[in-house]
């Protein structure tokens, strides 16, 4: 093997699907009817080239479909590239299904027989670690029973177990640290850090920037396809999460430039209920509501250590409107009422008699909430609370600091060790 | 070379499935593992029953005649009539993770092959208490011939199984091909009752000579006519590398197709 340093060298790979549209295995299909099958070549990866380094923590970052499962696909040789080649230097171990061959009647000690020996281990191997791997699954009592009478949390932790204690020198892991309860997810993680810290090469495909965020040394932002960028994981979350707003606010601003007809009374449009996207009797809309940072940049994502403002921007379609409360609520991603006040509570009056449009602006000190995604709520009321127009998800913003901290806010705190 | 050597990597991978398939086979069946034995020896009735009782023909000892042709004729058959579908039927294990595919067929007709060698000591028990008797001088070109036919066995499910991935159609037409070909393979019959004009389409069937060897060994008691087992050998080789090379070149886009 080469001694290049790198345990994966990635180069110029292609890959293409036949995507049928209707899919035929028999003579039949595939030779009568050949010219009738219709398929679309669907080209999933377009020139990819990265090089991993040993012991590199890499996470593959991208929306559903962009290729990143497809390219630990071809890591873990599964598929074969169209174009271009792929080395990979060492064991690999591929958390992407576990539990393959498992058998049901089986008990859980011959079945991490079978399982470790499809990850490629000798009777020889698979005996050294049995007593480990029985030991992270917790399942001591239960280990000589069949593996049909496991709950699945229980088949799980078996599967989990047995391939993290494969000893690979590469670890590929594909959205799976969604399993099990929230103790055997931390016990998951904590391996995993520990393989980390043993020099074992990780590459992670994951939605969730989070764990990118906090677990990678690097990210790789596929997109269609494609690398959009390859940097330092904090960097990389950071733009992909500002991205991702993005093209979210673009189809938030699809649908509202739909809606924003002129007044009408009599309009459908006009609507009181509470699920839709903006509701209200619309005698005042909203036009706008950005967040400005402190450089007076309109964006979607903020340091948790930097002030802002909300700048609104409305519209009264109803000139007999006198007063109007302009509201705004902050709910986390889970739908956590975080933060919520209006112009009437802060006895601020705004007097819209006469006129046509006005401004807003809302000046917001550091938001010391920790890295997350959260929903952004307007709204401008009446005096008598009737909904004008009102947005329970005008839209999605980010909160980015670098704290290690857990729970939902970040703040000032010190630690003294007392003599 | 390459690919010899992962699958001697993964041997671990062989040994399991092999006895995940021989011990996961009958479970939940009343009689269970004696089935290995019953099936063969029910199938032995029928054609006894048919070809010696009401079409009698003749031949000493008619039962043992057939049984020591039928149970290696079986093992052939069963890896070719399974062995079509047996990458389909792993397709979870196939999309999902790596391990050089070859593993799949070689676990398939190595189970397949467990089961002949369980059942030959019942060939054995039965040849012993029937009077008939074994020698030893014939007994030893048995691994030999056994060896054989595990190579064609495992030649023709390479080939086959890798192309029932791509066109399914290949798994319920084997059930055709195994039966007309059972019927054309001296099983029930002596190679010498083939009339002379046929002779030499018998002899492009590579599983005559293995049945002729059989018999030669357990029946006639007596060593194979060297050009037997030669045309045997050849056959397998042959079968072997087609295979061998045909699913090399199908098993890169498996995952894909199935």
């Amino acid at each position: 093997m080469s001694d290049s340093g790198y345990a994966i060298e990635v180069n110029n790979v292609y890959k293409s699907f036949k995507v049928y549209l209707d899919k035929g295995n028999t003579l039949k299909e595939r030779s009568i009817f050949s010219r009738r099958r219709k398929y679309q070549n669907r080209e999933v990866l377009k020139n990819i080239s990265f090089k991993v380094k040993k012991g590199e923590t890499v996470g593959l970052i991208g929306h559903n479909g962009c290729g990143k499962s497809t390219t630990l696909k071809l890591l873990t040789r599964i598929m074969y590239p169209d174009r271009g080649d792929i080395i990979v230097d060492g064991r690999v171990s591929s958390l992407i299904e576990l539990g393959a061959g498992f058998h049901p009647d089986m008990s859980g000690r011959e079945n991490i027989y079978i399982n470790a020996s499809i990850f490629g281990l000798t009777k020889k191997e698979i005996d050294e670690r049995l007593d480990d791997i029985i030991a992270f699954s917790e399942l001591e009592e239960f280990i000589d029973n069949p593996v049909r009478t496991y709950s699945s949390g229980m088949y799980m932790r078996l599967a989990f177990a047995v391939a993290i204690n494969v000893n690979a020198d590469i670890l590929l892991i594909d959205e799976i640290l969604s399993v099990g309860d929230e103790n055997f997810q931390v016990k998951c993680f904590e391996k995993m850090r520990e393989l980390k810290a043993a020099g074992v090469t990780i590459v992670l495909v994951t939605h969730d920037a989070g764990t990118v965020k906090t677990f990678c040394d690097r990210a790789i932002w596929i997109n269609d396809g494609e690398i959009k960028a390859d940097d330092k994981a904090i960097k990389i979350v950071d733009t992909y999460l500002a991205y991702m707003n993005e093209v979210r606010m673009e189809y938030i601003n699809e649908q509202k430039a739909k809606s924003q007809k002129p007044y009408d009374e009599n309009d459908e449009d006009i609507t009181m209920d509470p699920n839709s996207l903006h509701f209200g009797n619309r005698k005042a809309v909203i036009l706008s509501c950005n967040i400005i940072n402190k450089e007076g940049e309109g964006v979607s994502a903020i340091s948790s250590d930097d002030p802002f403002i909300l700048k609104y921007h409305y519209k009264i379609n109803d000139p007999s409107l006198e007063e109007i409360i302009i509201g705004m609520g902050i709910f986390n991603i889970d739908g956590l009422w975080i933060y919520g006040t209006n112009t009437q509570l802060a006895n601020i009056h705004i007097d819209v008699k006469g006129k046509k449009e006005g401004q807003v602006i809302f000046e917001c000190e550091p938001l010391r909430l920790l890295t997350n995604k959260y929903i952004l709520q307007c709204s401008i009321i009446e005096i008598d609370s009737t909904p004008c127009d009102y947005y329970n998800e005008y839209s999605q913003f980010n909160v980015v600091n670098s704290s290690k901290e857990s729970g939902f806010i970040t703040y000032q705190t010190n630690w003294k060790v007392v003599e | 070379m390459q690919v010899l050597k992962e699958i001697y990597a993964y041997r671990e991978m062989i040994f399991s499935l092999v006895k995940r398939d021989l011990r996961g086979r009958y479970k939940g069946s009343a009689l269970g593992f004696a089935w290995t034995f019953i099936s063969p020896l029910l199938q032995l009735g029928v054609y006894t029953l048919v070809f010696s009782v009401i079409m009698r023909n003749g031949i000493k000892d008619y039962y043992l005649f057939l049984f020591v042709a039928l149970i290696p004729w079986l093992f052939f058959s069963s890896s070719l009539g399974g062995g079509a579908g047996c990458i389909r039927q792993q397709a979870d294990m196939t999309k999902k993770i790596y391990f050089p595919r070859e593993v799949i067929p070689l676990s398939y007709v190595t189970s397949q092959f467990v089961n002949m060698l369980l059942s030959l000591v019942v060939v054995f028990a039965v040849l012993l208490v029937s009077g008939k008797g074994l020698s030893i001088n014939a007994l030893i070109y048995l691994p030999i011939i056994m060896i054989i036919e595990y190579v064609l066995a495992l030649g023709m499910t390479l080939l086959i199984s890798s192309i029932t991935v791509y066109l399914r159609d290949v798994e319920y037409f084997m059930s055709i091909i195994v039966m007309a070909w059972q019927f054309l393979t001296p099983v029930m019959y002596g190679i010498d009752m083939v009339p002379e004009k046929l002779l030499p389409f018998f002899k492009l069937n590579p599983m005559s000579s293995v049945i002729v060897a059989y018999r030669d060994i357990l029946y006639y008691k007596q060593a194979p006519q060297l050009s037997t087992l030669l045309t045997a050998i050849i056959f397998a080789i042959v079968v072997l590398v087609v295979g061998f090379k045909v699913f090399e070149r199908l098993k890169k886009h498996f995952a894909e197709e199935l």
